[in-house]
């Protein structure tokens, strides 16, 4: 009776745990398919895939994109270049030096990424200004420093990896290809780089998706260069749309899908491993193979999902949600309508009451719906609108991105166009 | 010194080994150690025109970190309260936050790390998916939820559990919320990891000597994963009390967080040598703080990093 309460209990908290893990993520997903221009989940209004459409119309987003692969190869390189170089020194430096060693190139992990970007920044203005070069020159290129900066700590996530690999290594076949007679450059390419070939890739993914997805660092250095998570960051703290929570999906998606094909391949070579040690032939190349599905979740996962997005990509294509934004502009406009003869009625009614206060009643009774977008139809009543006649205010300016009652009405959205017309 | 060098080129060939220290010592001195001190040493100068530095007038001063203490000079302040302010709360704020991150992911490690079965590499995938999708996305998803009229707010109000909507915002829960979700894996994995090489006959045995669950993980699970909760705290509280992404997207209006100043006094005010020196400040009280922990709860620095 204790067991099945306490087992109860587990399973309970292991969805509490991945309900706060996952549940912001898919919520996100979701408000990339509603129609409102602030992007939320509830009220469902409308299924529609406009926001890819506006997300890939962005210039700035497309640019931070390439930015971002432009600064994540660079990084990739000279982080993978330099923790391999650090690793290898790790395994051959005496014991004494080694404590002193292992905490200068552990320590970037540990500096605050804000830190690290500052003391980029000054250090190689002052390197520059020493050189008496220009604020234009090479060395104060925002793509040159954000690599830079970028490197220092994401080399020593490549160094842990490599490490971990290194130390099986038996420095012995090195020291036997140089007996037959190999250069040093030749046992280090033809040997040692083979063997720590899986080692190198993945941390060379994990440099990238670190190098992708950082903003502490790179907000003090990326100059002229914003990566697409300064773009980002720009953008949701001046106003967020739903085309962010379309990008969001994008990535959501690739993630899962990179893991899951990640997965079904580790799963692939430990059926292969298995096979071989049973005598059987297996048939490597097994992806033809319907036997390639069994018994392995994360491929069957990986092959629903491919269906999914092909399938919802191929609806996308034909689907239109022009009739159900029309229904809910129409109910919106009714509900609103309403609420102005309402309204209408009441200051009718004051006026008659008090012929000498009229103006500035009316004036406040506008005023009582919040500009915020609390209920469906409350924008309709910001001030924006109330500034026009009021019969036309509730088909008052159509949105460009022709949504709804989309971002006009919102007040972030205010912002951001504000923010738009001053850059 | 002459010795290791030389036996270091006749184990690695002049090329390769040139090479590799050359890699490692632009990293360890051109990118770790001198950035580190010239940001120091910038820290104790005061602000001047590019034309003026190196001049006359560019000489160490305290000013930059009195001003952290006393505000601006002849403020009428005895002391730089707001600024002073926020730096203590981002300090209790991210230890709460350690805190926060340490209850509610010791449980999965151990269910983790001491169970077996396929679901677990699945756990694990679910763990980390979450961890790639960038800090800015995030934190968005979490205004999403938070906001006023987010999803949070309607089911609340949905339910009956409030009759206005609650501005999570403001009351700055979205931002701990955002803190404590953007390093769970960080706390996860260094005490999966130790918790995991566990040996599952220690529990057993303590089982059958008829201790209590709770004093199971006590006296047994816990002090053998110290090195791990150490690790992940110490890496959760740096993370956090450095954080920048999360504060600007879902910190209220009205609360900074001290990271907040340091990008303002190098975005908005141009004033580089008092960001620096408040950068020196935050990193050396974090160290400290690491340290004095580390020290009263007996770990060892070595272990950090296993």
């Amino acid at each position: 009776m204790n067991n099945k309460i306490l087992r109860i209990s587990i399973w309970v908290y292991l969805g509490l745990f991945f309900a706060y893990l996952l549940g912001p993520l898919v919520i996100m997903s979701a408000t990339a398919f509603n129609s409102p221009g602030f992007p939320r989940a509830t009220p469902w209004e409308c299924l529609t895939f406009e926001w890819f459409g506006a997300l890939f119309q962005d210039e700035r987003i497309l640019n931070g994109i390439w930015n971002s692969v432009l600064v994540g190869l660079g990084t990739v390189t000279l982080s993978v270049a330099m923790g391999l170089a650090g690793a290898l020194m790790l395994t051959q430096i005496s014991a004494k030096v080694r404590s002193v060693y292992y905490t200068i190139i552990i320590a970037p992990i540990l500096i605050p990424g804000v830190v690290l970007g500052i003391s980029t920044l000054v250090f190689w203005d002052r390197i520059n200004r020493m050189l008496g070069l220009g604020a234009d020159s090479f060395l104060s290129n925002g793509l040159f420093l954000t690599i830079i900066g970028q490197s220092t700590f994401i080399a020593s996530y490549c160094m842990l990896v490599l490490v971990a690999r290194l130390q099986r290594y038996d420095m012995v076949q090195t020291e036997a290809a140089l007996d037959l007679g190999a250069s040093h450059a030749q046992a280090f390419r033809k040997i040692l780089l083979p063997f720590m070939r899986p080692a190198i890739a993945s941390a060379g993914v994990l440099a990238f998706l670190a190098s992708f997805e950082n903003y502490n660092t790179t907000t003090f250095t990326f100059g002229e260069y914003p990566t697409l998570t300064i773009e980002l960051a720009q953008k949701v703290r001046y106003g967020i749309t739903p085309a962010i929570s379309a990008l969001a999906f994008i990535i959501v998606l690739l993630t899962v899908f990179g893991a899951l094909a990640n997965e079904a391949n580790i799963k692939r070579k430990e059926r292969i491993a298995e096979a071989r040690k049973e005598g059987a032939l297996p048939d490597v190349k097994g992806i033809s193979l319907p036997g390639f599905l069994r018994g392995n979740p994360a491929a069957v996962l990986l092959v629903l999902l491919a269906i999914g997005t092909i399938t919802v990509v191929g609806t996308a294509t034909a689907y239109s949600p022009a009739q159900c934004i029309a229904d809910v502009k129409e109910t919106k406009r009714l509900e609103a309508e309403q609420r102005i003869q309402e309204l209408r009625a009441k200051r009718e009614a004051d006026r008659a009451k008090q012929k000498a206060e009229q103006g500035e009643e009316a004036e406040t009774q506008q005023s009582t719906p919040k500009p915020s977008n609390n209920s469906g139809f409350g924008n309709v009543f910001a001030p924006t609108t109330l500034s026009d006649d009021e019969e036309e205010g509730a088909e008052a300016p159509e949105p460009s991105n022709n949504s709804g009652f989309g971002n006009v009405f919102d007040p972030d959205a205010l912002q951001e166009d504000d923010q738009s017309n001053s850059e | 010194m002459t010795g290791f060098l030389k036996e270091f080129f006749n184990r690695n060939g002049i090329g390769v080994g040139a090479i590799m220290l050359g890699l490692v010592l632009f990293w360890t001195i051109g990118l770790i150690v001198l950035p580190q001190l010239s940001m120091l040493d910038f820290s104790f100068r005061p602000n001047l025109p590019p034309p003026e530095i190196g001049g006359p007038k560019d000489v160490y001063t305290l000013e930059n970190y009195k001003y952290l203490v006393f505000g601006p000079e002849g403020g009428g302040q005895d002391y730089n309260a707001v600024d002073l302010r926020v730096f203590y709360r981002t300090l209790i704020a991210a230890a709460l936050v350690t805190i926060f991150n340490l209850i509610l992911c010791y449980p999965i490690s151990y269910y983790l790390g001491q169970s077996e079965g396929n679901h677990i590499r699945i756990f694990a995938l679910m763990l980390i998916i979450p961890y790639w999708i960038n800090e800015i996305l995030r934190a968005f998803a979490l205004r999403i939820i938070f906001g006023e009229t987010g999803v949070l707010n309607t089911v609340l109000i949905g339910s009956g559990v409030f009759d206005q909507p609650f501005d999570f915002i403001r009351n700055d829960i979205a931002l701990y919320a955002g803190l404590g979700y953007a390093y769970i894996l960080l706390m996860i994995f260094p005490m999966y990891n130790v918790i995991e090489s566990l040996d599952r006959n220690q529990i057993e045995a303590a089982r059958d000597l008829g201790a209590p669950w709770w004093r199971i993980h006590w006296r047994v699970v816990i002090p053998y994963a110290k090195p791990g909760i150490s690790s992940g705290c110490t890496m959760v509280f740096m993370l956090s009390a450095g954080a920048l992404a999360a504060p600007q997207i879902l910190g209220g209006p009205s609360s900074l967080w001290f990271t907040q100043l340091i990008y303002q006094q190098f975005n908005d005010n141009n004033d580089w040598p008092q960001g620096a020196a408040y950068a020196v400040v935050l990193l050396v009280t974090c160290i400290a703080l690491v340290l004095a922990v580390m020290r009263l709860f007996k770990v060892n620095m070595g272990d950090i990093g296993k």
